[in-house]
């Protein structure tokens, strides 16, 4: 999820560049390195059995695809509204089924309000969409399943991080965690690399509208990584902060950023409080950034 | 019957005369490519409607499944019997709000809490001109709380009296369960009763030592509105997991931090043995008004828009609710009117006789995941078993604020979405009159689109019967909503029958992935959408349902203000 924020805005503005020539509304997809296939279709379908309550036909498509391909990969955006097919992999590739080795989609048969986003940072295993409105990528193909939706402030729209074949196992909740202010602990498989998410809190009804969480660097406590973390704000407009747990020297507890731009971690995660100036290098995606170090300090607790 | 909710309420007729005078001349466009809004203010008495009775309250087949109107208790023993210490007046400023800087709230909590531990039933009364009681955080274990009429029982403004974590009372901390509530509810056949008034003084500000201008409930709550984020402030009445055979009752509700009641309670045979509606819990007669004045204490404005997240009445918030019956009630607040959670399950519920002024709705959700195994072996999901009948929804009531939301105008709403997902089944929403409600009908799967989950929402049969929305002050075309989740999960059957929304737009209408039946009564639009089937069934041309709306209790203006 922390990833979607770094690139979101260049998504749209790219695909409404590159693509704005090939507006179509493909409803079957038929490409040199993907193509229909029946029976593929019919293990789509069975979803509707097996995954839906009441058996209904789910209305798709399957197909094959080799190399690169993906039958959703031609979305376009039309007057600023995502355009495209949303399909779930039916192959489970680390990567989501974009390096080339799978495989088997199960695909709308009609265009919808999403569209595939190739340059979505996503964990291991999941691929990106964007999308407008209400409808999660599950709403309009039941085979994929979609992590916590991050609303894109730029363009109106929602991304989403899905996979076809099951999300990446999450993290649980600790209240014995010893966690600063009212930062909470959460405690995730050091094997895995993979951050609390919004998602993890499931249907916690006293916290269900908050969905997106900020984590200090981690500490590693037997075979798992305790976080403690709490739900920012949205980053305002403009904010190019992303949190980062590989800030050099940032301290278990301590918050690290990585930021792009000009702006600082404390105007965008308010109220963290970077005593520190930031200091030139490497963000966690590899592009020269200003990282930081910072402290969860709302007033009333006085500082950390 | 109660005090104030005759079965048959009188109409407000003249309000509606003059109101349509006035908006008439609104609904002269000269652009004809755009149809011009109807603006009816209601109907004409149903006391003189040719030979049909009164269609609207009609509820008879669900008014013989009803208990007795519960009774006030006989007068406890005279050490059962408290006597307000301290007075309020209505004439601001000076007594407005109670004065706490003496020692007075320690006093009032330490002798209403003894008195409940030790008494069946505890009577709040007046001595002389002394009316108002000052308490944080009370139990109530199976005892009968009685607010006498003229009396009012606060809750303090000290957040230091609720304190459950570090966060109760602290600005810009997102920490839900940070307060204890006013009044927790536990064990068998508790009560909370009277003429008197419960006021949870939200909107006044809170006691901060050191702090000239301190927060009000309500202003904590706002600041946390940016991130969607929930306080963690006090419910006025919360009822505990275990709790059999409540009882609320002709008591009147003010100005709750947030929540106003949260019900958790069933027969005491058991969850599923429902032998008589209202075995498991009874609400009846009660008023919730929210906010109770047009400023506090400070001068500022008070509103229905600011008093965010209060909940009127929630039946299963905390735990399962069964067997519940909720009559003669009339709502007012700055959340949904009625919410049934079905976080843990929601069956047998009637709802009927109530009026509504402002607020979300009268709403199922969102949350519906719920799956309740019984110890006879049924298992109980989501919100089942739901009948509302004669209920009417006015958002003329009074006003709203700055910077309201359509979402502040709702009518029915059935909600959930894939992080919190369950059954809705087997409800009826029968003989519903709204006005001037911007979402008159909203099924929606997607009440938080960002949330992720596998828990879908299975809205199955959904009944809208003998159900009009009238325009007369408002502006903006009414919507109705349909859709349920995926072509997995579909909602339906919806069945529409006899259904006007008046000033309906073509595009006000919504739907997907839905199975809807239409008839055999008319309704005055076509749903169409991604993955919807319609059936039509209507047969006959049945006239929209006859809708007159009752004045409701609303804040006075200070003179010289318009409405």
């Amino acid at each position: 999820m922390r990833r979607l924020l770094a690139l979101q805005t260049s998504f749209a503005t790219l695909l409404l560049g590159g693509l704005l020539g090939s507006c179509t509304t493909n409803t079957a997809l038929q490409t040199s390195l993907c193509s229909q296939d029946p029976s593929i279709e019919a293990n789509c379908n069975a979803l509707g059995v097996d995954g839906g309550p009441n058996g209904q036909a789910l209305g798709l498509t399957g197909y094959q695809c080799s190399g690169s391909q993906r039958p959703d990969q031609n979305a376009t955006f039309v007057q600023g509204i995502p355009s495209g097919l949303v399909c779930a992999n039916r192959s489970a590739g680390v990567d989501g089924g974009t390096s080339g080795t799978s495989g088997a989609y199960c695909c709308t048969s009609q265009t919808t309000t999403c569209a595939y986003n190739p340059i979505a940072i996503c964990d291991p295993g999941t691929y990106g969409y964007e999308c407008q409105g209400a409808n999660r990528p599950e709403s309009f193909n039941p085979a994929i399943t979609c992590g916590q939706g991050v609303p894109d402030p730029g363009q109106g729209l929602i991304d989403y991080c899905c996979s076809g074949v099951g999300l990446p196992t999450g993290c649980t909740e600790l209240d014995t965690a010893i966690c600063p202010g009212s930062t909470v602990g959460w405690g995730c498989s050091a094997a895995s690399g993979v951050l609390p998410k919004g998602q993890d809190l499931a249907e916690s009804k006293s916290r269900a509208d908050e969905y997106y969480l900020l984590c200090a660097v981690p500490t590693l406590i037997g075979p798992n990584n305790i976080f403690c973390c709490y739900p920012p704000a949205q980053v305002p407009p403009g904010g190019t902060c992303v949190q980062d747990t590989t800030v050099p020297g940032c301290a278990s507890t301590r918050f690290g950023f990585a930021c792009y731009g000009d702006d600082r971690p404390d105007q965008d995660f308010p109220p963290m409080r970077c005593r520190d100036p930031g200091v030139p290098g490497t963000s966690y995606q590899g592009y020269p950034a200003t990282v930081y170090c910072c402290d969860f300090a709302p007033e009333a607790d006085g500082g950390v | 019957m109660s005090k104030n909710h005759p079965l048959h309420s009188p109409p407000g007729l003249a309000r509606i005369v003059w109101a349509a005078s006035v908006l008439l001349c609104v609904a002269c466009s000269k652009n004809d490519d755009i149809a011009s809004m109807t603006y009816t203010c209601g109907s004409v008495d149903p006391s003189a409607a040719s030979g049909a009775g009164d269609p609207v309250n009609d509820c008879a087949d669900l008014d013989a499944m009803l208990p007795p109107e519960p009774t006030l208790p006989a007068d406890p023993d005279p050490s059962c019997i408290l006597k307000a210490q301290q007075a309020t007046s209505e004439t601001p400023p000076a007594g407005w709000i109670p004065d706490e800087s003496n020692g007075q709230t320690t006093v009032d909590t330490a002798r209403i809490g003894a008195a409940l531990k030790t008494c069946k039933v505890v009577k709040l009364v007046t001595d002389g001109a002394n009316n108002a009681f000052v308490s944080g955080h009370i139990t109530l274990a199976g005892a009968t709380l009685w607010v006498d009429a003229g009396v009012t029982l606060y809750a303090s403004r000290n957040p230091a009296l609720f304190i459950k974590t570090q966060n109760c009372g602290v600005a810009g901390v997102n920490d839900s369960g940070a307060c204890n509530d006013f009044i927790t509810v536990s064990g068998a056949s508790p009560a909370v009763v009277g003429d008197g008034i419960i006021d949870g003084q939200g909107g006044e500000p809170l006691i901060e030592p050191g702090n000239p201008s301190p927060p009000s409930w309500w202003q904590l709550s706002g600041a946390l509105q940016q991130i969607d984020g929930s306080i963690g402030n006090p419910t006025l009445i919360n009822l505990s997991t275990g709790t059999t055979g409540f009882v609320l009752y002709r008591i009147t509700l003010h100005n709750s931090p947030k929540f106003h009641v949260k019900i958790t309670s069933y027969p005491p045979a058991g969850p599923t043995v429902c032998t008589t509606h209202g075995d498991g819990f009874i609400v009846w007669g009660i008023t919730i008004l929210t906010p109770s004045r047009w400023f506090n204490s400070q001068g500022l404005v008070m509103t229905p828009h600011i008093s965010r997240n209060t909940d009127g009445v929630d039946p299963g918030e905390t735990s399962i609710a069964t067997c519940g019956v909720m009559v003669h009630n009339t709502i007012s607040t700055g959340d949904d009117h009625i919410a049934l959670k079905g976080g843990h399950a929601v069956w047998n519920v009637l709802i009927l006789h109530n009026h509504f002024g402002t607020g979300h709705g009268m709403s199922i959700g969102s949350e519906t995941y719920g799956v309740y195994p019984a110890p006879d072996g049924t298992v109980l999901s989501g919100v089942t078993n739901v009948r509302v009948c004669d209920l009417t929804i006015d958002a003329d009531s009074r006003p709203v604020g700055n910077g309201a939301s359509p979402g502040d105008f709702n009518g029915i709403r059935v909600k959930s979405d894939s992080s919190r997902g369950g059954i809705v089944d087997d409800v009826v929403f029968k003989n519903v009159c709204m006005r001037d409600v911007n979402n008159a009908i909203l099924v929606s799967t997607a009440y938080n689109p960002l949330f992720a989950g596998t828990n879908y929402p299975q809205f199955k049969a959904i009944t809208f019967q003998n159900i009009h929305d009238v325009t007369c002050m408002g502006l903006n075309q009414p919507v109705v909503t349909l859709n349920g989740f995926s072509p997995a999960y579909p909602a339906g059957p919806l069945t529409l029958d006899n259904l006007t929304v008046d000033n309906i737009g073509p595009l006000a209408v919504e739907a997907e992935f839905s199975n809807i039946i239409l008839g055999p009564g008319a309704v005055n639009f076509m749903p169409s959408g991604l993955d919807v089937t319609v059936t039509n069934n209507i047969t006959d041309a049945s006239a929209p349902t006859n809708c007159v709306f009752p004045t409701l209790p609303a804040p006075q203006p200070p003179a010289g203000w318009l409405r």
